[in-house]
């Protein structure tokens, strides 16, 4: 139960420090807000998605691709508070107090998803007040859930070793760039097809491809999407949460409880 | 029982050795300090003893507990006090204090941040967001988080450094207060004068060695402490052949004679024989500023 309470309080820490924190809003909510009115409003109508055409049509197309980048730039601040503890004696002083251990970085974990799932929710409320309507299933709507869930929890141990090596609290972040080139190489914001071969080929075989295609796919049932797809979306969320869950045990291990 | 036992605890960062067999005791309700120049272990010692960090060798035992094995237990009995204050400037004081207090699982919990904020003479202020704290304001307050949860050993780690004359010597007297209940304090500081004033135990740790131990007052004139004795004029031949005869060596000055503290009875005892006036004696009174110069001098020496 202590330990409940101390992973209730860590994290109740953290999120409120994001909300708190107008930087954190701005870039993780304001942002993506204005992105998509941007891409929907001005550039929507003149990017060909399902041949339909239009910013209405361009909404449907691009709003999951918007709630994974919401994630992904989420994920900047998850590196940047955990550096900020670390830099700042914070996570030492956690360490000499009686906390089981895998509750300090849990907590970052945990508080990491949740913030990440509140951005998307905000930024989904928002697409849908200029116009999306989702078609879904309970199943579907509980599928998307959990495939956000997964994305957030990859992207947030990805952040993890970089925030626990970077120097100082601005190059924490540096890493979500790669992220966020990602999303914008693949089919989040635009379909690949009218992309430069080269491009094209790296958009189809990049893992955010075939994630926004299941996660578009999940939000409105007329888009056919793949087995194919949506295996290989599970199976590069799977994989990116072994590998990098590894990676961010083993850095933090090596630099707090083998020092 | 000792709160802090230590026995050849090494530390090897790579090929590195920071440590090389550091070996102490603090007994309970005591002020013990721990000086030594940058780079001579202090910190890595602190990390050692309060679970951030384990040994390469030797043992470390605290309030008769392993930390390898009951680290937690450990950490439920001791609280740091680390160099950087660690708060959230965007939080309030008494923010601040309700989280580690929910951390260390406080029963009762304004209760004890309203004590801890009278002690402190944090009241004033306990409701403003920290980042509008001056330096000393933030020192007390993270000092206050250390001591919620009534830890019964506190480590301080330079805990006046950057803090102004004032809030020094209140830090001073909670320091003290500390003591006085009964709790164990082990202390580094960079200033001398604290150490001296604060400490019932200092150890002087120098390249990874503990070099020197003790009370102030013996520490002082073990190390450094010189007599100086006046005797009649007309005694004087007679005084530098009895000592010289004695074997015991001195150095002429201005002021007259000068011997090693170790050595000031004797030669009292030895020019008292044949009848030589001793005007006047006078022990030096030695600062911790020349004992710990002394000490890392003696040590290089010893190293060469």
């Amino acid at each position: 139960m202590q330990t409940f309470n101390q992973l209730r309080t860590l994290t109740g820490r953290i999120i409120r420090q994001n909300l708190t924190n107008a930087d954190t809003i701005i870039t993780v909510i304001a942002m993506p807000v204005f992105m998509l009115l941007f891409f929907v409003y001005v550039m929507g109508g003149n990017i060909a998605t399902t041949g339909a055409g239009g910013a209405q049509a361009y909404l449907l197309y691009a709003l999951p691709g918007f709630l994974l980048l919401t994630m992904a730039m989420g994920s900047a601040y998850t590196s940047m508070r955990i550096n900020l503890d670390r830099t700042s004696g914070f996570l030492d002083r956690l360490h000499s107090l009686p906390i089981a251990r895998w509750v300090i970085l849990g907590s970052h974990v945990l508080a990491s998803v949740t913030f990440m799932l509140m951005a998307e929710a905000l930024v989904f409320l928002v697409g849908v007040l200029i116009g999306y309507r989702a078609d879904v299933t309970v199943s579907s709507a509980l599928l998307f859930v959990g495939l956000s869930v997964l994305f957030g929890l990859g992207i947030t141990l990805l952040a993890i070793p970089f925030s626990l090596k970077a120097d100082n609290y601005a190059s924490a972040g540096g890493f979500s760039y790669v992220l966020l080139m990602l999303l914008f190489v693949s089919s989040a914001l635009m379909p690949t097809t009218g992309m430069a071969k080269p491009v094209h080929f790296f958009a189809d075989h990049q893992p955010m491809t075939p994630i926004v295609n299941t996660a578009r796919g999940l939000l409105n049932q007329a888009v056919a999407v793949s087995q194919h797809t949506e295996w290989l979306a599970a199976a590069w969320l799977v994989g990116a949460i072994v590998i990098c869950g590894f990676l961010s045990y083993r850095v933090y291990v090596r630099m707090f409880l083998t020092r | 029982m000792k709160a802090i036992i230590v026995k050849g605890v090494t530390k090897d960062f790579g090929a590195l050795p920071v440590l090389k067999g550091v070996n102490l005791e603090v007994e309970q309700g005591e002020i013990f300090t721990l000086l030594g120049a940058n780079g001579a272990g202090k910190s890595t010692l602190i990390n050692i003893l309060t679970t951030l960090s384990q040994p390469t060798a030797g043992t470390v035992v605290i309030m008769g507990l392993d930390p390898r094995t009951a680290g937690n237990q450990v950490r439920r009995l001791m609280s740091l006090n680390a160099q950087a204050t660690t708060l959230d400037g965007e939080f309030t004081g008494a923010e601040n204090l309700r989280l580690i207090a929910r951390l260390r699982g406080v029963k009762d919990v304004p209760a004890e941040i309203d004590g801890l904020a009278q002690r402190l003479d944090l009241t004033s202020f306990l409701n403003r967001k920290v980042k509008t704290y001056s330096g000393g304001m933030r020192r007390r307050l993270d000092l206050a988080m250390s001591l919620l949860g009534d830890p019964q050993l506190i480590f301080l780690d330079e805990p006046t450094t950057g803090v102004d004359p004032q809030n020094r010597l209140a830090l001073w007297q909670m320091i003290k207060e500390l003591r006085d209940a009964g709790k164990t304090v082990f202390l580094t500081t960079q200033y001398l004068d604290e150490a001296d004033a604060l400490s019932d135990h200092i150890a002087f740790i120098h390249d990874g060695v503990i070099v020197k131990s003790g009370t102030p007052a013996a520490i002082k004139q073990r190390v450094t402490a010189t007599y100086t004795l006046q005797v009649a004029p007309a005694d004087e031949a007679v005084a530098t052949a009895t000592l010289g005869a004695a074997g015991i060596a001195f150095t002429p000055t201005e002021h007259g004679l000068s011997l090693t503290a170790t050595q000031g009875e004797p030669a009292l005892a030895a020019l008292l024989d044949p009848g030589v006036t001793v005007e006047h004696y006078d022990q030096d009174e030695t600062d911790l500023e020349s004992v710990f110069l002394n000490v890392t001098k003696e040590a290089v020496h010893a190293n060469l």
